[in-house]
């Protein structure tokens, strides 16, 4: 692993950085283009970001307005949830979308391996959602809960299961960028790929600490 | 750099979107076949109402009807029909056309036995008693 | 005309538009069997006339989609048709077939037409869209699978292009939820959710990959504009296409005794599907305004412009007008549906393959564009057609509006027929309209044989 002083000065703290340093220059530059670019990651991505949000927005005011002709019903399904099985899975979230700070973090100073390393663990909290919330759904499909019991755990079931299935498809991605700065493929100066699914896991996340509240705590 | 790789990544946003949205399909279809059964009464579907079926569809029924909504705008929603007007009318309606009324909308003779009657009216019948979500919004279909 | 192969379009594009005029032929039938009601009674009653308009708009439609994939893919694959002569012999089975088929609705009553053709053997007719014999649905499957094989072939021997591959998919697919149609359980509300899956499927699902390949091939040729960008927003478009219209079938969920939850999915996902045809639109703009070169095709620049906006305002605004579940409670099976289902299908399919038409008829028939005079032609059929449309539309609308109110509301509610009584000037209205659409239809004919002007050649 190749530490660099000067480089390490560069990205945590620009304004520390001697002139006189080639690559503390080079930092520099990089990070002020990077000010003025665009939003990390590829145009596209952007756009169905947006339109993931759309959707998911729409269900989540979809739900506030069932909630508010149905309250009653709503509280009391509520207080069969798993709120700690929510929390935790917050936290591991959370912690998921830190690593894949540190992963991006890794591969603008050049360090591939490091970067998937990071990815990796990001994968594997991923993982650890996905089994707290089969451990949950398990749980409630065996009480005989389903789609049609009622609106409220139409809703819950919808939003867990749609989410759940964003949390895999970010884990696809998140593996694929694993595997190709494994092999090399990224690089400080060209990884777009890893900015773009860094974005994507973000607003997994992201959706997750709305949800969780939205439909597990408030009452 | 980030141009080169758009087309591929729009590529794959396209089939990971499809296989995605395909796989929920499934998985809600599986889950609205096991409900149905709740809600269509099936239990109800006798000889009578299968050759019932048969007989509205060799006679293109759904060509000038709605069942449930669904076919051609022409002449009245049929779903609840059975309740709007009773067994007994259908079949007297039906061995009536056409009225020869003039510039009315004609419905041809098609000239049913007694039992095909019974049929299509056991068929409307079950019909009329799916569990539609209380569709439609009054008695005149 | 870069393959000589690509010829074999030609007949598949003048089937269709024969066809075509069959559809509107009987269409003019039904609009004035709905003001005067016994008209052509019985020899032609309402439901055979309507089962021939239904079944003319899908096999033109067909017979142009073939004619599209001919003509597009040994240019994409830039090799010659694996098979011409297959086309060739599939064209006139589907046309003989298709000609017996309608042939059948008309001269016999169809129940014996059911009973001459094996409905006992398995029971597939009787459905709306789907009123075809055993026999022709068999047959449509086995040209589908000769064309689908010729051109698939082709593709593999030479050039793989995003447009051959997507439009490759979208007619694959098309093929497959076809096989759907076999499936008729005596169950009716199964019977009803497995219907949809070839009808929504189709319209809302893998024809729209066909028509974005059809319009992202002609952009190219018309504009000049990149093939990575235009084949980059063909991906993105299609995507949204199947991100919302997969889950968007529920909106066919609402009433027909499924789970309520789809009342909900429908709704939600199916507001979403007017994005794509925004953003063709936004996307043929866009691409036209940019375009390297002048093509002298004006007609086909037009009818590609033409076909974003109007299946825009088709297929999206009036198709998200009625597709949220409250709203859908009181129009489902009314006059907004059959506003929306003309507007949408003459926008996004009639539109896209006479786009097509009008780009490759010249090529084939030896020029880059047509005389200054017929495109001028052309161009006038456009406006009438799809002015006329939109007429047709406002008016189904407000009738459709007009027999909810009388029909589904309020607490004195009228009879169905007492209801059409009232909206009568509608359905007059509507006819007029039908009937300058007609006149758009054969100016549109006329500007294949106007001699005057010279043509324009190929550079």
């Amino acid at each position: 692993m190749q530490h660099n002083n000067a480089s390490m000065r560069g990205v945590c703290a620009p304004h520390l950085l001697s002139k006189n340093t080639p690559a503390a220059l080079n930092n520099n530059t990089i990070t002020l283009r990077e000010v003025h670019d665009t939003p990390p990651g590829d145009f596209a991505i952007w756009f169905f970001i947006f339109a993931e949000l759309l959707a998911f927005g729409i269900f989540f005011v979809a739900y506030a307005f069932a909630r508010a002709r149905n309250v009653e019903l709503f509280n009391q399904s509520q207080q069969h949830l798993n709120i700690a099985a929510g929390a935790i899975n917050t936290l591991v979230l959370i912690t998921s979308s830190y690593f894949v700070v540190r992963a991006v973090a890794a591969i603008k100073q050049n360090f591939s391996r490091e970067c998937a390393r990071w990815i990796a663990a990001a994968i594997g909290m991923g993982g650890i959602f996905l089994a707290i919330k089969l451990f949950e759904l398990y749980a409630k499909f065996s009480a005989g809960i389903s789609l049609s019991t009622n609106t409220f755990y139409m809703f819950y079931l919808s939003l867990s299961i749609f989410h759940f299935m964003h949390v895999i498809l970010g884990m696809v991605i998140l593996t694929a960028i694993m595997l190709k700065a494994r092999s090399g493929g990224y690089s400080a100066k060209s990884h777009t790929g890893v900015e773009t699914g860094a974005s994507y896991w973000h607003m997994v996340d992201m959706l997750w600490i709305i949800l969780f509240p939205l439909v597990y705590v408030i009452h | 750099m980030s141009e080169t790789f758009t087309k591929a990544m729009a590529r794959n946003i396209f089939y990971g979107g499809a296989v995605f949205f395909f796989l929920l399909f499934i998985a809600l279809t599986f889950d609205t076949v096991q409900t149905l059964p709740k809600r269509d009464h099936r239990e109800n579907i006798t000889d009578s109402v299968v050759r019932g079926k048969h007989i509205w569809e060799t006679r293109d029924c759904v060509g000038c009807h709605t069942i449930l909504g669904e076919g051609a705008y022409f002449a009245p929603e049929l779903g609840n029909v059975y309740k709007r007007r009773g067994g007994d009318f259908i079949k007297a309606w039906i061995k009536s056309q056409p009225t020869g009324a003039p510039g009315r909308r004609q419905m041809p003779q098609f000239n049913l036995t007694d039992q095909q009657l019974d049929d299509l009216v056991s068929f409307l019948k079950w019909t009329s008693e799916i569990n539609t979500s209380n569709w439609p919004p009054n008695i005149e279909g | 005309m870069q393959y000589k192969s690509q010829a074999v379009a030609k007949p598949y594009f003048i089937a269709a538009i024969g066809l075509f005029i069959g559809q509107i032929l009987f269409g003019l039938i039904m609009g004035y069997q709905y003001v005067v009601g016994d008209f052509l009674f019985p020899a032609i009653p309402f439901n055979v006339a309507r089962m021939v308009h239904t079944n003319l708009l899908i096999v033109w439609t067909l017979f142009a989609f073939m004619g599209a994939g001919y003509y597009l893919i040994p240019e994409e694959a830039e090799t010659e048709l694996f098979s011409p002569k297959l086309a060739i012999i599939m064209f006139w089975i589907f046309l003989v077939a298709g000609a017996l088929t309608i042939v059948g609705y008309l001269a016999v009553p169809y129940a014996t037409l059911a009973r001459m053709t094996g409905n006992d053997i398995l029971a597939t007719m009787g459905r709306e869209f789907l009123e075809q014999p055993l026999p022709t649905k068999v047959g449509i499957v086995i040209v589908a699978l000769a064309f689908l094989f010729n051109i698939s072939l082709t593709v593999l021997k030479g050039r793989k292009t995003s447009i051959s591959l997507v439009l490759l998919l979208g007619l694959w697919g098309l093929a497959v939820f076809f096989l759907f149609s076999f499936y008729n359980p005596s169950n009716l509300v199964l019977d009803k959710y497995f219907w949809w899956w070839t009808v929504h499927l189709w319209v809302e699902g893998v024809w729209e990959l066909i028509l974005g390949a059809m319009l992202a091939f002609v952009l190219i040729k018309i504009t000049g504009v990149d093939r990575e960008v235009i084949e980059k927003w063909l991906y993105v478009i299609i995507a949204m296409t199947l991100i919302t219209g997969i889950i968007g079938t529920g909106h066919h969920y609402f009433w027909i005794g499924a789970p309520e939850y789809w009342q909900w999915f429908g709704s939600v996902f199916s507001a979403l599907e007017p994005i794509p045809f925004f953003m063709m639109t936004v996307f043929a703009f866009n691409m036209v305004n940019r375009r390297r070169r002048e093509h002298p095709n004006k007609a086909a620049t037009l009818w590609a412009l033409g076909t974003g906006v109007m299946s825009f305002l088709g297929a999206g605004v009036w198709g998200f007008m009625h597709t949220l579940a409250p709203v859908n409670f009181y129009t489902h099976g009314t006059q907004i549906t059959a506003a929306h289902g003309h507007m949408a299908f003459y926008g996004a399919y009639a539109m896209v393959n006479l786009t097509m038409i009008s780009y490759a008829m010249p090529m084939l028939r030896g020029r880059s564009a047509n005389s200054g005079p017929a495109q001028t032609l052309e161009m006038w059929s456009f406006w009438l057609m799809t002015v006329s449309m939109v007429f047709i539309t406002l008016f189904l609308t407000a009738a459709g509006i007009l027999q909810i109110w009388l029909q589904r509301m309020g607490s004195n509610p009228m009879s169905f027929m007492d209801t059409q009584d009232q909206v009568m000037l509608f359905y007059w209205l509507r006819e007029i309209a039908g009937l300058v659409f007609f006149v758009g239809l054969v100016l549109y004919i006329w500007s294949f044989f106007c001699k005057k002007g010279e043509a324009r050649f190929a550079a």
